[in-house]
């Protein structure tokens, strides 16, 4: 159930993060989430979308440095506890997280090590994963 | 093989050196003769035109330099009347004014003689057409050239600089079969054609001349591979006519062969002014054998190459230079070392995952100089791991480390990040606040 997740090198300077959303925009694309961190020098924006495959094609030829990743969206009910349940099983099978964020509302991304691992380890515990389409269906905006 | 005038380019080496002997005694009296600025520095140095009896006595002329034309600007070194100059070219200003130069109609006719032969050596013939995609305009360039190949008997399509659509429309329209264009802007033509479908596969296309700005190996076989065209490179300065000096044959790709029946060439130490012997890379000094109305003896480039006499496959017997890399006045002293922006080219450009574009900014705002390279990845090269970019970062680093012997910052820079410099290139951006750069 592993989605695509679209990363954008970003140069740290003015304006660079707009033209990939008006892009995005105008291709009628719609992020469900987002995270953008740097090193100080340049860094990597990494997008959850509706149509990825699509807002590669985009991207790419905007002249964009951008790659697809396989991520894992986990669903979290929304009491005390929880993120803490899904990192644990993450770290009970031994596996290093390397970035995660929250998408719209209680919905995480998580990239890790190995990713078919990591989703058998969340399988055995009682954690909502979703695919693209829940996740788009649950958020989708009103166009 | 095909020669514009196989007598000429393929005469023996000895016959060579007998015309240039005899040109250059004639040249001497005649610059002697006419020119007041000559006649001081002579009395100054203490000969006369009699005392050149072979080419080694060219060592006893006075060089001339930019510096020398700035003095006696506009038209102190002209050797004719200004009544019978036809054409007037300068230089691009970069540094204070420009310096200017005068043709007579005879100089005029050497000059496309000139270009015609070297556009030859690169395989061009009378049945090719010919788009122009250098600027017209005092730059010597573009007439230059466009003279060249029309005397050859092409048909000329002078486009100009920009307009990059237009260049794509003609090359289809008219089936333009040679492109003459700087490296840089022949690259981005082929971006903006990649980006719109263009088909440079099955263009008309064939041939390639590049010129303006040093191209570099790698640039080379890149728009060779991608535009499908074979691309030479050509030699020439405003100061001595233009485009026309040197040419590649398609047997020898990083020498060009010099116009000696037009030209004289030392290779000198730029520190001493001392003539090296054959072989030896140092300041290439040229003397015009033949100009009418701005001639020039013993013109120091700047240009850092070295001369070789050996015969060429091509079977022209005429000496060639190895391409110009580096010019003296390049030279950028970074904390003491003294660096070239050719060596970063190279280093750059044996990594795969990099475009050829590169840029230097050096500052010394902490106090100590800091040399920073802009490198552009090329889209494939991008992952989405920081570790990842960040370990091809330091392999950049210690590419450059070795190539430089120093350590400089490394920035990356996303695909078309870069400015593609169509005339000169700017490469580099000097911001020290003294800085300790020129020669």
């Amino acid at each position: 159930m592993a989605i695509p997740q679209l990363s954008v090198f970003l140069e740290n300077r003015p304006g660079h993060m707009k033209r990939i959303l008006n892009a995005l925009e105008a291709a009628r694309i719609n992020v469900l989430g987002y995270s953008a961190s740097d090193t100080g020098d340049y860094g990597i924006a990494r997008f959850i979308l509706d149509k990825p495959e699509a807002a590669l094609d985009v991207l790419r030829a905007e002249g964009c440095a951008v790659t697809l990743t396989e991520v894992l969206c986990v669903h979290l009910p929304n009491k005390p506890g929880e993120l803490a349940r899904v990192i644990g099983a993450i770290a009970d099978a031994s596996i290093n997280v390397q970035y995660s964020y929250s998408l719209i509302s209680n919905v995480i991304a998580i990239y890790a090590e190995d990713i078919p691992s990591t989703e058998a380890a969340l399988r055995g515990q009682p954690i909502e994963l979703v695919s693209l389409e829940a996740v788009a269906s649950r958020f989708s905006s009103c166009d | 093989m095909t020669y514009l005038d196989a007598n000429i380019e393929t005469a023996p080496r000895a016959h060579i050196r007998g015309m240039q002997l005899e040109k250059l005694k004639k040249q001497v009296a005649w610059v002697y003769a006419r020119v007041p600025w000559y006649q001081q520095r002579f009395r100054e140095i203490g000969i006369r035109p009699e005392d050149i009896q072979s080419l080694e006595d060219a060592r006893l002329l006075p060089f001339t330099d930019k510096q020398t034309l700035r003095d006696t600007y506009p038209f102190g070194l002209c050797a004719i009347p200004l009544d019978e100059v036809v054409r007037l070219h300068a230089s691009s200003g970069t540094t204070g004014k420009p310096i200017v130069i005068g043709y007579s109609q005879r100089d005029l006719d050497t000059w496309s003689d000139c270009v015609a032969r070297l556009v030859t050596m690169a395989g061009v013939t009378r049945a090719d057409r010919v788009q122009m995609a250098f600027g017209y305009g005092m730059f010597t360039g573009g007439f230059g050239l466009h003279y060249g190949c029309e005397k050859l008997g092409c048909m000329m399509v002078p486009a100009g600089s920009g307009n990059t659509e237009r260049h794509l429309m003609m090359i289809e329209d008219y089936k333009t079969t040679v492109l003459i264009s700087t490296p840089s802007y022949a690259m981005h033509m082929c971006e903006v054609g990649e980006a719109q479908g263009f088909d440079w596969k099955s263009a008309s296309l064939r041939v390639g001349l590049f010129g303006g700005e040093p191209c570099t190996l790698g640039m080379k076989r890149e728009i060779e591979g991608r535009m499908h065209l074979v691309c030479t490179d050509n030699y020439g300065l405003t100061e001595v006519n233009g485009p026309g000096v040197a040419g590649e044959c398609l047997s020898s790709c990083e020498y060009q062969h010099i116009a000696e029946d037009h030209f004289l060439w030392e290779v000198i130490d730029p520190a001493t002014g001392v003539v090296l012997p054959e072989g030896c890379e140092g300041e290439l000094v040229l003397t015009l054998l033949d100009k009418e109305a701005f001639p020039l003896l013993r013109y120091r480039t700047h240009d850092l190459t070295r001369v070789i006499t050996e015969p060429c496959a091509c079977g022209r017997t005429h000496a060639r230079m190895a391409k110009v890399r580096a010019r003296t006045d390049d030279m950028l002293i970074v904390r003491g070392t003294n660096i070239f922006p050719s060596q970063v080219e190279d280093a750059l450009s044996g990594i795969e995952r990099l475009t050829p574009h590169y840029r230097i900014v050096l500052d010394n705002e902490s106090g100590m100089d800091r040399m920073t390279v802009m490198v552009e990845l090329r889209p494939e090269a991008f992952s989405d791991s920081f570790e990842e970019m960040d370990r091809f970062r330091h392999h950049v680093v210690d590419r450059l480390k070795q190539a430089l012997l120093m350590t400089p910052v490394v920035k990356l820079v996303e695909p078309g990040g870069i400015e593609r410099t169509f005339g000169k290139s700017r490469r580099v951006e000097d911001n020290r606040r003294s800085p300790g750069g020129a020669l």
